[in-house]
């Protein structure tokens, strides 16, 4: 399927009765690496004048390393991006320069500012150093009057809601006479006749000649908007085609499909629900979530980012607090938002942001891994070393870590390694529910399947796993069970023998 | 090869790069680590022991360490709070409301002298925890709450004094200030000795874990359950304590109570402790920093004594020393962390190659 899919630059033929569409920027051959994984691999993408190109892919296929790579905040490892007939160079200004103008998922506006301010933001017009008021006005009322005329010039940015600061980037975009657009998962906190709104005005700037790159999970907003359609999946692009060629299900084929690795769940009991979830509701994030999870049973809870998963995991372990709902432990009752409570009563979480959230950066491998073992370590508050070591060797030799000293920093390993040391915090516990939380996010390969085979093993004495992964191969081969989540809410539950990566994502795209 | 692994079956070339990475450069680094500050201070001294044929006698030396004293008891507490990520501007002013305390609840107030000790120490500790919580329940910024508490403290120093010095003081000041045990000032060696216990508990007990974890990384801390507004309300109180133990040395070496003493000192202890290697984000640094930021800010006081500094150039000459140092520092650190950074990619590397 992917192979009879041909990549743009030899499919493309000009259509007589159209504009002529000359391409903006050519991205050939471009790798990208980050320690421990590669982000993308010899990847093709062209942006023509007055199309829509949107850039699909799961979590992690590459969309987001490319368009930093186009907005100039990356430089490529390997092939070169060519605007104009000159080579982009890796800076953010340049890119602007050159007419690349990115709208990143964060706003990028200055709140403390006006509208008019951020249209024209670092280029005010000046007169002899000064900046001219008058001319301000001009630049900006002629851009935002493409795209947002009833906003006032001079609201701050902080009273704008996130669909009219989306606009006020539109505009800026403009008003730098920008020729090419990104724009990032645009409509994630967007309502309905907002997105309406948002592509009036994209379809507006396509009749300009401009050309625009979209990137969304959302594939009925995708068919909408596209007039082609690239798909990246695991860094490399899978192809390109007009998006009239294309349907959703061909789309989401070559979004997941791929060599999955099986990973071989052995049969075993599953007992008691250790893990019961009613209508658990949080404002703007859980919207009534009901399930279980029972000793030994791997349940995943598969979806797309902002989907609320990583919400619903902070609600169980305590971290975040939530408005109605209950959560029991073996039928006991979980007290809210108190997380030692959940440690004491067997619950562990392995957080997404594996530096933001389980490390400590600064502190040793040995530091992190007995963070959580202070009870064992040092019951009295004074810390026994040879306990400490013994902890640590024992998780070493388990779950293979490699490091050059327990007393590196834990900073200096590779990710897998890193991950590692974090499992083994919270093993050391002996947990009864596992929360891990994307824990083979930004891993290498090898490390994945580690990760993979650590996981079954628990089921398999029994501990109760909740697993949130966006990974659907590794989703598909390890769960029992599979929820997935869309706009804080489980909108599918597949078992074993209905669970696969087509399903999932046909319901947390689609509907 | 430190590294006890059992894994033979890795590839040769990963374990060499383990090796690699391991091998002189870590003991290096280490070294360029500890040193810095230390270096600066030798220096210090030697071109002082040239240029002041006072500054290597005993009696000098003894009274830098004396007068460093203070400084550092302020700094050791004081240190806690930066490591938790907070910063603690009340300092001095808790300073001054112990020193009045103190003295003028037992002369005044008609409260043995213990207890009027104890009510001063409490007072610190008291304004310690108010401050924690301030930062901590209530999300004022430190900075912020520590500067109101600052106002608060010094008004209330004032307030109680009059702005009067308290004198005299009781005896048992006199005679603590005195005191030698082998010959050595009883001062220095209880600064020591709580230096000693501040190392101890941040380097080897769970709480001092538990301080650098809050400080280094607040989610990380709090998901491994650790309770870090707790710890970060204990770290203030030690502050506090250690300030009005400050004050209650003060007095003694003023012999009064003064609503005065120590104004502006919160900076001088922060530019120790910040000098002294603790960065101000928090979760990284050592006591035995501190103490060496200390003395190198006697040190200088120091010298503009001894080299007749006029009066007037002797901050500027302060405020030079404390900025070339920082500078250093800064320099020592990216040394390293390059150090380090290579070190990372080389681990990186072999495991994104998938050798």
């Amino acid at each position: 399927m992917a192979q009879s899919m041909a990549t743009v630059s030899d499919e493309f033929t000009p259509q007589p009765d159209q504009h002529s569409p000359a391409i903006l920027a050519s991205v050939s051959g471009v790798s990208k690496s980050f320690p421990g994984v590669v982000a993308l691999d010899d990847v093709d993408f062209e942006v023509f004048s007055g199309e829509v190109n949107a850039l699909v892919g799961e979590n992690g296929a590459g969309k987001s390393t490319l368009i930093k790579l186009m907005a100039g905040i990356y430089s490529p490892d390997q092939g070169s991006i060519v605007v104009d007939d000159k080579e982009l160079e890796a800076s953010p200004s340049f890119a602007h320069r050159a007419g690349i103008a990115t709208i990143h998922q964060d706003h990028n506006l200055v709140p403390g500012m006006s509208v008019a301010e951020n249209i024209v933001l670092g280029r005010w017009p000046t007169r002899l150093g000064i900046i001219s008021k008058s001319a301000l006005l001009e630049r900006s009322r002629e851009a935002l009057a493409l795209v947002a005329p009833e906003l006032s010039l001079d609201t701050l940015a902080r009273r704008l809601s996130p669909a009219e600061g989306q606009l006020v980037e539109v505009a800026r975009a403009l008003a730098e006479k920008s020729r090419i657009l990104i724009m990032d998962e645009p409509t994630t906190s967007l309502s309905g006749p907002e997105i309406d709104r948002l592509f009036g005005v994209i379809a507006n700037l396509k009749r300009q000649g401009m050309g625009v790159v979209f990137v969304s999970h959302w594939l009925e907003e995708v068919f909408r908007i596209a007039d082609r359609i690239t798909v990246l999946r695991d860094g490399r692009l899978v192809g390109s085609a007009p998006a009239a060629d294309l349907d959703q299900a061909t789309v989401i084929k070559m979004m997941v499909g791929r060599n999955v690795r099986e990973t071989v769940v052995p049969e075993r009991s599953i007992g008691e629900p250790v893990l019961e979830v009613r209508g658990l509701s949080r404002s703007n994030a859980l919207n009534s979530v009901s399930f279980n999870v029972r000793a030994g049973e791997i349940v995943t809870l598969a979806g797309l980012v902002g989907a609320g998963r990583t919400e619903l995991a902070n609600c169980i372990f305590g971290y975040s607090g939530y408005d109605s709902g209950e959560i029991l432990i073996n039928g006991k009752h979980l007290p809210k938002r108190d997380i030692n409570a959940a440690i004491r009563m067997g619950l562990a979480l392995i957080p997404e942001d594996r530096r933001g959230q389980g490390l400590v950066g600064q502190l040793s491998v040995a530091e992190n891994v007995t963070l959580a073992l202070f009870d064992q370590i040092a019951p009295k508050g004074v810390i026994s070393f040879p306990k400490e070591n013994r902890i640590v060797e024992d998780a070493r030799k388990a779950l293979s870590i490699r490091m050059p000293s327990s007393k590196s920093q834990v900073s200096t390993l590779s990710g897998g390694n890193q991950q590692k040391a974090i499992v083994a915090r919270w093993l050391s516990r002996k947990p009864r529910l596992l929360i891990l939380d994307e824990p083979t996010k930004g891993i290498d390969v090898g490390a994945k399947a580690e990760i993979g085979d650590i996981i079954v093993g628990l089921a398999e004495n029994g501990v109760a796993i909740l697993l949130i992964s966006s990974e659907l191969p590794e989703v598909v081969s390890f769960s029992d069970r599979v929820l997935v989540m869309r706009s804080g809410q489980i909108v599918g539950e597949l078992d074993r023998s209905e669970k696969s990566p087509e399903g999932i994502m046909h319901y947390a795209t689609t509907g | 090869m430190k590294i006890k692994t059992d894994d033979g079956a890795r590839p040769l070339l990963e374990r060499l790069g383990d090796s690699m990475a391991l091998g002189g450069s870590t003991t290096f680094l280490e070294v360029v680590q500890s040193l810095g500050l230390l270096t600066v201070i030798v220096i210090c001294s030697i071109v002082l022991s040239f240029a002041s044929p006072v500054f290597l006698t005993i009696i000098n030396i003894e009274n830098l360490l004396f007068t460093a004293t203070i400084v550092a008891v302020v700094a050791v507490g004081q240190a806690f709070v930066i490591l938790v990520a907070g910063i603690d501007l009340s300092v001095g002013a808790v300073l001054a409301l112990s020193s009045v305390l103190a003295v003028g609840l037992s002369l005044h107030g008609g409260l043995p002298v213990p207890v009027a000790i104890a009510a001063a120490l409490l007072t610190g500790g008291g304004i310690g925890l108010v401050n924690g919580l301030c930062a901590t329940v209530l999300r004022i910024p430190p900075l912020i709450a520590t500067l109101a508490m600052m106002s608060i403290a010094r008004g209330a120093a004032f307030l109680y004094s009059g702005g009067r010095n308290i004198a005299p003081v009781p005896k048992v000041f006199i005679e603590v200030q005195a005191a030698r045990i082998f010959g050595i000032p009883v001062v220095i060696l209880f600064t020591l000795a709580l230096a000693l216990v501040a190392h101890f508990v941040l380097t080897r007990t769970s709480f001092g874990r538990s301080i650098y974890a809050t400080g280094g990384n607040p989610v990380a801390a709090r998901l491994a359950g650790i309770r870090t507004d707790r710890v970060t309300v204990i770290a203030f109180v030690i502050s506090g304590l250690t300030a009005a133990i400050g004050g209650l040395m003060i007095t003694a070496r003023l012999e009064a109570g003064a609503a005065t003493a120590a104004f502006g000192m919160e900076l001088t202890v922060i530019s120790a402790v910040v000098i002294g290697g603790v960065s101000l984000f928090g979760g990284e640094g050592k006591i035995v920093g501190v103490l060496l930021g200390v003395l190198l800010l006697g040190l200088v006081q120091n010298a503009v004594n001894l080299l007749n500094v006029p009066p007037n150039y002797d901050l500027v000459v302060s405020g030079v020393v404390i900025a070339a140092a920082a500078a250093l520092d800064v320099a020592r650190r990216k040394y390293v962390e390059a150090g380090l950074l290579r070190r990372t990619i080389i681990d990186k590397g072999e495991s994104a190659d998938g050798k």
